[in-house]
């Protein structure tokens, strides 16, 4: 490959600059399994306690407080949540960068709402089929760039996102019609999957989405702790000591290829079922690159990275809306969080936050201490 | 089979428009590894900015054009000085994903500032119509094809000729060499930049002409851009030329045969496709080196 060798190697000091901080994209340290949930110091019980009350009140606490619209906005962040889980893996544990990930998600909402149409299979099978279809196409888009560089893997995703845009636009998206294009002139603009029996309501299929996204997260920590972690850990130091290590590159730069975009195709088909349906305004090449954003400004090193990069995505829209500001700004501060990510805190929100919090009371209390020194000297 | 000789010299004026952006992205990522990303976005907000003077009526016609291109070439430029030299140590890929924060920091101004209402600029060569094979094409489109080929030509042996040129090519080589032999390489790298926007400011205010200015449309422009550099590995300026035209003139080709015709903007990512599996099968020996 003779592209320009502008960048050094990690492991040579540079004459021109300082040497950066590690990266998600550029190889970086790996992160120790301990530090997937953010909090080390805490002992497993108490950790798994927390996560269990935090996850019990999301999935029957929450429901209770919140109107309909909102709990719609809520389920939305749900199943994003799945995507960005997929696509925070693929860049913080394999070292690549898609950006046809919200492409993938319509692809997995147009396989549920065809096999739907179709047959008469069960929500959960077609869900797992809707995956299983967009982790092959998935991996069929990234298998000719794997042999090439990261940054040709980035732009032949930008490639693939560009062509299902365009075939998207074509066939209007599945509207209501039959046929593998699912076109109608008379159908809707939007098309809606059924739901299933157990959970027709809205909340009732809010608990669905969390119990799949639960799933999904599940899968995740087994991918991270297991044989695939080891060998993503591996090869995003360096590939020639992981190919001298016996790790077949290959076979698993492709899995964690399929694996985000298994992912985005569950979403996608829990998507299709959610209030209000699929339609193909919602899928404009923009929001591939603010969901790279957002996925890098949550925190790719960590599984909470993905919830936060999903509030960001679906929840602060929102409620800026609420609030009658424009959601334009929301675009030019990913704009610069992207930036900032890259820049200085490669571990996102989720690490940021912590520790800038804890920098903010360090100061606090230094410049609490010596204001209490001055009134104790004041007094007689 | 019907006569194509009309959509041949349509596609060469669509295929200027590859040809002329994914030119500028290949002379800046070869002087500096940056792949820009947001060279789209620029190039539509200095169009923007154009319109907006030529709406306001304050400054004679030709002013307005050249903001487009002083634009182009400042806001690059800012960029490069800012966020060049803390990014240069880091992998293409790192750098390419930088330069998609600036994409989203412009796209969000552009439709804060001008998202309401629809824009759009006549250049007056666009009034000039000249039938050529029975198809039309205006003064813009032919300049567009010009400029196309002026850039790679005069950027070709600016970089062989010139010594700024030869120190980009040094650069591109190995950043820390150059940087002992005692080239002031941030300097360079500025030139660089303030070229490659000169050319990319240039270029949207054509691209407004020949695509239209709409933000969205302008801002990912660059994704079939980005083909045309990708077919010459983004190395070679005059294979990214020649595949902008290749990539025009089968588009335009597919327009007169009416079952692909639907299809026909997917050729580029088809295109860009195929050669990568080509690229990547004669990859093979030396895979473990490329990645890092």
């Amino acid at each position: 490959m003779s592209e320009p060798q502008a960048q050094a190697s990690d492991d040579e000091p540079t004459l021109v600059e300082a040497a950066p901080p590690a990266s998600p994209l550029d190889g970086g340290e790996a992160v120790s399994p301990g530090a997937i949930g953010g909090h080390r110091t805490w002992s497993g019980p108490v950790r798994l306690l927390v996560l269990a009350v935090a996850l019990a009140f999301v999935a029957f606490g929450v429901p209770g407080i919140i109107d309909r619209y909102w709990l719609q906005i809520v389920t939305s962040v749900v199943i994003y949540s799945i995507v960005t889980l997929g696509l925070g893996l693929l860049i913080g544990r394999a070292g690549m960068v898609s950006l046809c990930q919200f492409l993938l998600l319509a692809i997995g909402a147009w396989v549920a709402l065809r096999l739907d149409y179709a047959t008469s299979l069960p929500f959960p099978l077609l869900i797992l089929i809707a995956g299983v279809v967009t982790g092959l196409i998935g991996a069929l888009i990234g298998l000719p760039a794997l042999r090439l560089s990261g940054l040709y893997l980035a732009l032949i995703t930008l490639m693939a996102a560009g062509a299902i845009t365009v075939v998207l636009r074509i066939a209007q998206f599945p509207n209501g019609g039959g046929g593998f294009f699912g076109n109608s002139a008379a159908g809707g603009a939007s098309s809606r999957l059924p739901r299933p029996a157990i959970a027709t309501g809205d909340t009732a299929y809010y608990r669905y989405c969390v119990a799949v996204a639960l799933l999904m997260f599940l899968l995740a920590l087994w991918h991270v702790r297991g044989r695939p972690g080891r060998a993503w850990a591996a090869l995003r130091q360096s590939q020639a000591t992981a190919v001298a290590a016996g790790v077949n590159v290959t076979l698993y730069r492709l899995w964690a290829f399929a694996l985000a975009s298994f992912m985005a195709g569950v979403a996608g088909a829990l998507l299709a079922a959610a209030a209000g349906g699929v339609n193909i305004n919602q899928f404009p090449v923009q929001n591939s690159i603010l969901l790279l954003a957002v996925v890098l400004m949550g925190g790719v090193y960590s599984l909470g990275g993905a919830v936060v990069a999903a509030l960001l995505l679906r929840l602060l829209p929102a409620l800026l809306d609420n609030w009658g500001v424009s959601t334009e700004l929301l675009t030019i501060l990913f704009g610069v969080g992207v930036l900032q990510v890259l820049l200085t805190a490669p571990g996102g929100l989720v690490d940021q936050v912590p520790k800038d919090l804890a920098n903010l009371g360090r100061g606090l209390r230094k410049l609490a201490s010596p204001r209490r020194a001055g009134e104790e000297a004041a007094q007689p | 089979m019907p006569d194509l000789k009309p959509f041949i010299v349509l596609g060469v004026a669509l295929g200027g428009v590859f040809a002329m952006s994914g030119v500028g992205l290949v002379v800046l990522y070869r002087a500096t590894g940056v792949l820009n990303l947001a060279y789209g976005a620029i190039g539509a907000t200095g169009a923007l900015i154009t319109w907006s003077l030529l709406d306001a009526g304050w400054v004679p016609d030709w002013v307005a054009y050249l903001a487009c291109i002083v634009f182009g070439g400042a806001a690059t430029l800012l960029y490069g000085v800012l966020f060049g030299p803390p990014f240069s140590a880091r992998d293409p890929l790192v750098k390419a994903t930088a330069t998609l924060g600036l994409l989203l920091i412009l796209l969000g101004t552009m439709q804060w500032v001008w998202g309401r209402d629809p824009h759009g600029i006549t250049l007056p060569t666009s009034r000039w119509n000249r039938e050529i094979f029975d198809a039309r094409v205006s003064g813009t489109q032919i300049i567009g094809v010009v400029f196309a080929i002026v850039v790679t030509t005069g950027t070709a042996a600016f970089l062989r000729v010139t010594k700024v040129g030869t120190a980009m090519r040094a650069l591109a080589d190995d950043r820390e060499i150059t940087a002992t032999l005692g080239v002031p390489v941030r300097r360079v790298e500025a030139a660089a930049w303030l070229g490659s926007g000169i050319v990319c400011g240039a270029a949207g205010l054509l691209l407004s002409n020949l695509v239209g200015l709409d933000i969205v449309g302008l801002t990912f422009l660059v994704i079939p851009a980005l083909a045309a550099a990708l077919i010459g590995r983004l190395q070679s300026l005059w294979v990214t030329l020649a595949a902008g035209f290749l990539i025009g003139i089968v588009q335009s080709s597919l327009t007169a045969f009416s079952d692909v015709a639907e299809y026909r903007t997917l050729t580029p990512f088809v295109l860009a496709i195929l050669a990568l599996l080509f690229f990547a099968t004669r990859q093979r020996e030396t895979d473990v080196g490329s990645s890092r």
